[in-house]
């Protein structure tokens, strides 16, 4: 069993360390936002959505972040877009449910492209499993850079939007009736979540970004009764479940992703049962 | 404009190429309220969504006295949020247009005193969801107060409130009024209709607009809500009601 002072001592372990607390920054404040607007599908779906772009890009020799940002960006604007043009006169619209129709429709699409350049255009291999499932020895200093600058957006986002997107998920209508700039909010909010997608994805990897950015929220949502309680609440679990998943990591000589997955899932599946018995 | 705080020219709107509403005129003056009255889909929604700005309408002509404070239907809220009645009447003081910015304490002594104002002191700390049917009314109603608008537009502010709470904000419309306020209410309910001062029914067009002795009569109410009408009569009064779920849309 390695010692989890390795954590601080070895270079490689250090720069995965320092990611993983970034992520978790993000995690705790956007996390939050992710849960209360009902974005998690969304946010699972932008880091799998750049799939077929990061594949092009790195066989094309294109700057993989950069093709990820690009299209994350895309995905983000796409979803509001389509979910705007169903336009229904009907009030109540504006929660992140409606949401869901236009990012399975995107996702399947992605995935699909995907899946065709990985394995009969480009003949990507182990590509594809490092960005599926992330690496903890891949990570270079753009990867961290980005992390750092998406948790200094996503906490610049969360307490500049923070009113707007509370009284646009609280009540959608009477939002707009305040004349707040609903759409304009909730654009400016998938756009976050879905460029913290791709900062996620070498860390945890595509499919398992919402381990970092929904598990440690959703299980603070159960927690506490405020939004605020709820970003401290995001951010500790966030940190915790990601120093341990790493640890885990390096001593089972894993990728990163899954143990970060599966601590998440644990921790929130023993608070439900927990609140379930104080319950009743 | 002569002194109206409202008024609607021959109004006409919709969505898309689907009009909802069209020959629309009323115009109300400060310290006037008007109930709004119609069956689901009759158009009420669609008057308040053009007077909030939310919608243009396609022909037609619109002037209000600054921006209205709106008051929802509880129905719309999500009780999961976790949000207190003291949070969601801060919500009140984003109209000001500081939405990137932290409440001033100015605004937080103004939402503290419109929840006192409701009776909701007491609970400003409770999760808006752990309130009362009621007293989740009165947190929506404390959020349009702290607007201070001259116009308040009113979502069927009494529908399935107590009776407690029903003669509590029918106290504070009262204060609205002597204020110099205008108050649009859209409402279900005929009988309640007759303590305003002016009536407006729409069924997909204007069918009346003026005082309640002149709007509600039967043949009018009846041109309002078709067969979703029932007139009651005995010896002593005339009373209407009218059947319908409690939808909205238009």
């Amino acid at each position: 069993m390695p010692s989890p002072l390795d954590l601080a001592d070895l270079p490689f372990l250090r720069e995965a360390l320092l990611e993983l607390v970034l992520l978790a920054v993000t995690g705790g404040v956007l996390g939050a936002w992710i849960v209360l607007r009902q974005l998690a599908f969304f946010s699972h779906a932008a880091g799998s959505a750049t799939f077929p772009g990061l594949v092009a890009a790195d066989a094309s020799g294109v700057t993989p972040i950069i093709a990820g940002i690009a299209i994350a960006l895309g995905y983000a604007g796409a979803v509001q877009g389509t979910t705007e043009r169903r336009g229904t006169p009907v009030r109540g619209e504006g929660t992140g449910r409606e949401h869901g129709e236009a990012t399975a429709l995107l996702l399947v699409a992605a995935l699909a492209t995907g899946v065709i350049l990985a394995s009969d255009v480009f003949e990507s291999g182990a590509v594809v499993d490092r960005l599926l499932f992330g690496t903890l020895l891949g990570l270079d200093t753009a990867d961290v850079l980005l992390s750092a600058a998406v948790a200094a957006l996503a906490t610049a986002g969360a307490l500049t939007l923070g009113r707007t997107w509370s009284a646009v998920g609280f009540d959608p209508d009477g939002a707009r009736a305040l004349g707040l700039s609903t759409a304009r909010a909730d654009l400016l909010l998938l756009a976050l979540v879905a460029v913290a997608a791709v900062a996620a994805i070498p860390a945890v990897g595509a499919l398992l970004v919402t381990a970092i950015y929904v598990l440690p929220a959703a299980a603070a949502r159960m927690l506490t009764g405020s939004v605020r309680g709820l970003v401290a609440c995001a951010l500790a679990l966030a940190l915790a479940e990601g120093v341990a998943g790493l640890y885990l990591a390096y001593w089972l000589d894993v990728p990163a992703g899954p143990p970060v997955a599966v601590l998440g899932a644990l921790v929130s599946l023993v608070i439900a049962a927990a609140t379930r018995r104080s319950a009743a | 404009m002569s002194g109206a705080a409202v008024t609607v020219e021959q109004l006409a709107a919709g969505y898309g190429s689907v009009p909802v509403l069209a020959h629309v005129s009323l115009a109300a003056h400060p310290g006037q309220s008007v109930c709004v009255l119609g069956p689901n889909g009759g158009g009420k929604t669609t008057l308040f969504r053009v007077l909030l700005g939310e919608l243009e309408p396609t022909s037609g002509r619109v002037e209000l006295s600054g921006r209205p404070a709106y008051m929802a239907q509880t129905e719309r809220t999500r009780l999961d949020f976790p949000v207190t009645a003291l949070d969601v009447t801060l919500m009140g003081t984003l109209a000001a247009g500081r939405w990137w910015l932290p409440p001033r304490r100015a605004e937080r002594h103004a939402s503290a005193a419109a929840l006192e104002r409701v009776g909701l002191a007491d609970a400003a700390g409770t999760r808006f969801g752990e309130l009362s049917g009621g007293q989740r009314q009165r947190a929506l109603l404390a959020r349009a107060l702290v607007q201070d608008a001259q116009v308040l537009l009113l979502d069927e502010p009494l529908s399935g409130v107590d009776p407690a709470s029903a003669t509590l904000i029918a106290s504070v419309f009262d204060e609205l009024r002597a204020e110099g306020r205008t108050l649009l209410v859209a409402s279900h309910d005929v009988e309640s209709a007759r303590s305003f001062d002016l009536v407006i029914c729409l069924n997909r067009r204007q069918v009346a607009f003026g005082a309640p002795t002149e709007t509600l009569t039967r043949a009018t109410l009846q041109a309002t809500y078709g067969h979703e009408l029932i007139v009651l009569e005995d010896s002593a009064a005339t009373r209407a009601v009218t059947i319908q779920h409690h939808e909205h849309g238009h």
